[in-house]
């Protein structure tokens, strides 16, 4: 089996990942060998976990391009969706420019961010690392509308707190305003900063010091060190955060539609939302939309494929056991820490304080006197007594740590067989992997609900479907965090099992899976958080008595109560908070590095 | 060597494809609904009730309601329908485009989940419009107006067209007292516009050319409101903005996110300080329809007699506008309704989309 092949293992023996196909000439006997092979453990579960990896992807795929593509009569092939989307007076070009800037804009802040709050928390003796943890991943778990429209409340340019308490009283000038390309960088860029870290986190510490150290010990500085050998070796993992980061920015809609709209920024799914939301529905200038993303995508995955190509040189977890030593930080120490409470106080605290300060208010209005004697704990009431509100938080659990789980399991195996075989169409793998990041939820939800609409197994109708489709929002993800984490392995541990006498899946399991944990846990993490929130494609495939948590937020904001919703959130953030505190712990029990221990 | 490695690799994203492209399970439709449908409208109109009552509980007392009342409404709708007949009511809950995109996949695909649907009008005509709406010939139709009435389906409520504004921006005697005050200089910056309301778009349109403007002096009147407005997405979004005074002024909004925010003591208002509005007051139909194929015929029968009898009071209740006369309904008081235009919207309904579009992105180019 083609997957068996690996680039690096030449020796063969059975059951390792070296095994490759023999060259043997074609007869009866090395067909029934080949037959055995894909029959074994190894070749079902690898042979599987490519199989439902491209089945996800092929689905929503298959189904835009059959719309964007088919003329109107439905026979033949055409392109006049493309015209449809991009001439005429669409103003493609103006789109096409804001999208860029406003996507690169935010993975450049949001990489720059997350790296260097991912290197004081791994690699420096930073006071504070506990709080730290939980409190960077706190952007990422409230809702984008949330935190959007708490932004709005924030750096509104005539009426936000920021110019109207700060800058107005000591400076006489109101310089923020949200309602620009800026300052939706400024929010989308806080807002993916957690993606990073959490990547980030995991590449520092499975990176081995003792590079570091031996510049160090040959008389380079610091800052040499850091530039010549921290950031080098740490390219695969920041290079999959950036393309992550880039592509989803591109393909976000909450901050534009709230920020952009306003002055008419507009980007390419704001174009998607209009085209949606006509009828009859054009599905083929959506697709076409889409299809523009795509392209960028691709070009983004090819792109970092060639920058990781020599592998080898990202290598940091080899055969010789290493201990990450965090960094004195010395006479800096205070200041680190101030600059992280500062940092916290910005990102975390003022928007998370507006959403407490608007879940005490009947309506929201800005803090005087007659507000604050206004203030109650009803909003907390009323979602307590939520009729939906358990129902809810136990489907939303229970899809998202199927979803995570699912999708962790899947990509580690399949970016072995990216990285790690030379299975010819591992690229085309690789990029299938990453295409549901840029199909339209709305439309990954029409293509599901077309698909088991007319399959004879229960799935539609019931919390499966929401299953499969996380499974498939997430897998770009997915495949980031493992490929990044798969990318730090060297090879020869695998090979040093194989030659102690280990079955590949016992290497799998013994071996690359617990040196990977830290990546795995941290897309784990990711995508439970994040699908917590997913709504363009639950809506359409949720049933009544099955609803999660997005719907339910979908429901308080329909029914205009921004401050029960308020209270919501806070709820959820509590909740996530908690429950990625316990993934860690656990995590640690099973052979998680710590950084307390360090 | 490589051809056949090839060859496996693909064979099983082929077999994920087929997989996917496979099925085509058996329609699972109720056939029987079309038999009860057809009874009930056979029978007189004072044995119906009685009849779809009794199929009903031999149905199981369930009901599936697909429909775009938000859940502070659908959910005390459900309630009372619950109480007066003791049918479970299950409800799907989506915007408007939504549910019409579920009910047209099940449809399709010959697997009908919804018995009955409340929607807004677009929707409601279009279903109407492919067929998969049942007809209703009940005694409930005697109390609705001519203008509620259409091809398989019914109004049930009505969705009032007004601007509205917060009272601390805008002084009394300031306020809009016709759609064209909404171009006058002194509103510029001031007013938001929503992304989608080209019906709003078009009703006005067709109200000015049909009260003696020109087209020339219409497109004058939306460019200066265009260059007068912000572009913002959501009405609820945006009335939140209202009340927190973050705005001044929305070109509309409906009359009941306008009111229900006001009753929370929001200082909002869509009609001036003298109680009567004189701008023209466009009310949009929602209306209800029976799905065919519907598993449960005639609790969907129960429903949408029930909606436009007994319901009319909890919609009241609620604060919406109802499609009958009920008694204590002031949700309409102090405004001046008119027509909407529902031909010219059935018709060709993108070319608005887009003319509306186009305004709204010239929005920011002028007079900034």
């Amino acid at each position: 089996m083609a997957l068996a092949s690996t680039a690096t293992a030449p020796q063969g023996g059975q059951g390792t990942p070296g095994t490759g196909a023999s060259p043997e000439p074609a007869s009866p006997g090395r067909f029934a060998g080949l037959l055995r092979r894909l029959l074994s453990f190894q070749g079902l579960l690898v042979g599987g976990a490519v199989v439902i990896v491209g089945y996800l992807a092929l689905v929503p795929l298959g189904y835009l391009i059959h719309d964007t593509f088919l003329n109107s009569t439905g026979t033949g092939v055409s392109f006049g969706a493309f015209s449809r989307a991009y001439g005429g007076n669409s103003q493609a070009g103006s789109m096409m420019l804001n999208s860029l800037g406003f996507a690169l804009g935010s993975a450049a802040l949001a990489l720059v961010l997350g790296t260097v709050l991912a290197y004081i928390q791994v690699r420096t003796d930073t006071p504070f690392k506990g709080l730290f943890f939980a409190a960077s991943l706190v952007p990422l778990i409230v809702p984008g509308i949330l935190y959007a429209t708490s932004w709005i409340f924030l750096g509104d340019p005539s009426s936000g707190v920021i110019n109207t308490l700060i800058f107005q009283p000591l400076f006489g000038t109101a310089p923020v305003n949200i309602f620009s390309v800026w300052g939706m960088i400024w929010v989308q860029g806080l807002h993916l900063a957690p993606v990073t870290f959490l990547l980030m986190v995991a590449a520092f510490r499975a990176m081995d010091p003792s590079l570091e150290e031996s510049a160090a010990m040959s008389g380079a500085r610091r800052l040499t060190v850091l530039r010549r050998i921290t950031v080098p070796l740490l390219r695969p993992a920041m290079i999959s955060a950036s393309l992550l980061m880039f592509v989803q920015s591109l393909e976000s809609f909450e901050v534009p539609g709230l920020l952009g709209l306003q002055n008419g920024i507009y980007v390419f799914t704001s174009r998607i939302y209009f085209v949606l939301r006509a009828y009859p529905i054009d599905y083929g200038a959506a697709g076409a939309l889409a299809i523009g993303l795509l392209v960028i995508a691709a070009a983004g995955v090819l792109l970092s494929g060639w920058l990781q190509r020599s592998s080898r040189n990202f290598q940091t977890v080899t055969g010789k056991a290493f201990r990450p030593r965090p960094v004195d930080l010395g006479r800096a120490r205070p200041w680190v820490g101030a600059g992280v409470i500062v940092y916290f106080l910005v990102t975390v605290v003022l928007p998370v304080a507006v959403l407490v300060y608007a879940s005490l208010l009947k309506y929201y209005a800005a803090p005087s006197r007659k507000t604050l004697s206004s203030m109650s704990l009803e909003n907390y009431s009323e979602v307590l007594h939520m009729p939906l509100a358990f129902t809810a938080l136990k489907n939303s659990l229970i899809v998202g740590i199927g979803a995570a789980t699912a999708v962790m399991l899947l990509t580690s195996i399949v970016s072995w067989v990216v990285l790690r075989t030379r299975a010819p169409g591992r690229r085309v793998l690789d990029l299938l992997a990453f295409t549901p990041i840029v199909i339209p939820g709305l439309v990954l939800g029409l293509a599901l609900s077309f698909v088991y609409l007319r399959m004879p197994l229960p799935i539609y109708g019931t919390l499966l479907i929401l299953l499969v489709s996380y499974c498939t929002r997430y897998l770009p993800y997915g495949m980031r965090y493992s490929s990044a984490a798969m990318a730090q392995m060297s090879p020869e541990l695998e090979e040093s099992a194989a030659v102690s006498g280990a079955s590949w899946f016992q290497t799998f399991r013994r071996v690359l899976l617990p040196l990977m944990s830290s990546g795995i846990l941290a897309g784990w993490v990711y995508i439970l958080v994040v699908s917590f929130r997913e709504l363009s494609s639950t809506i359409l495939l949720y049933s009544p008595g099955k609803e999660v948590l997005s719907v339910l937020i979908w429901e308080q904001f329909e029914n205009g109560q921004f401050t029960t919703l308020a209270a919501l959130g806070v709820c959820m953030v509590l909740i996530l908070v908690l429950l990625v505190s316990i993934a860690y712990r656990l995590g640690a029990r099973f052979g998680l590095q710590g950084d307390s221990s360090n | 060597m490589r051809t056949r490695n090839f060859t496996f690799s693909v064979s099983g994203l082929l077999a994920a494809t087929l997989v996917a492209g496979c099925g085509g399970m058996p329609g699972q439709a109720g056939a029987g609904s079309d038999e009860v449908y057809g009874r009930l409208r056979g029978l007189a109109g004072t044995e119906q009730r009685a009849q779809a009552e009794e199929l009903a509980g031999k149905e199981g007392k369930t009901l599936s309601l697909y429909t775009s009342m938000t859940a502070d409404i659908a959910t005390p709708i459900a309630e009372a329908f619950e109480k007066e007949y003791g049918i479970r009511v299950s409800v799907f809950r989506g915007n408007s485009e939504t549910v019409l995109q579920r009910t047209l996949q099940e449809q399709e695909a010959g697997r009908p989940g919804a018995d009955v649907i409340e929607t807004n009008f677009a929707e409601m005509a279009i279903l109407a419009g492919k067929g998969h709406l049942a007809d209703y010939n009940g005694s409930a139709l005697d109390k609705v107006e001519p203008a509620g009435k259409f091809d398989h389906w019914t109004a049930t409520r009505f969705n009032v067209f007004q601007p509205a504004w917060n009272t601390t921006k805008i002084k009394p005697g300031d306020e809009p007292r016709s759609w064209e005050d909404l171009a006058l200089p002194k509103y510029r910056g001031k007013i938001t516009m929503e992304i989608s309301d080209s019906d709003w778009y078009e009703n006005v349109t067709k109200y000015w050319l049909d009260h003696g403007k020109s087209q020339a002096e219409v497109d004058t009147l939306w460019k200066g409101i265009a260059a007068n407005s912000k572009v913002a997405k959501g009405h609820t979004t945006m009335m939140q903005f209202l009340t927190a005074g973050q705005t001044s002024m929305e070109a509309m909004n409906y009359t009941y996110i306008t009111a229900r925010a006001a009753k929370d003591g929001a200082p909002v208002t869509h009609l001036p300080a003298s109680g009567v509005s004189t701008v023209p007051a466009f009310a949009r139909p929602n209306g209800v329809g029976m799905i065919k194929g519907a598993q449960h015929p005639a609790a969907a029968w129960l429903f949408y007699d029930w909606l436009l009898t007994g319901g009319q009071q909890t919609l009241v209740d609620l604060g919406l506008t109802p499609s009958t006369k009920v008694p204590g309904d002031k949700s309409v008081a102090g405004l001046t309704l008119v027509p909407f235009d529902v031909e010219g919207l059935t018709k060709d309904d993108t070319v608005w989309d887009k003319k509306y579009d186009a305004l709204l992105r010239g929005a920011d180019t002028v007079g900034r």
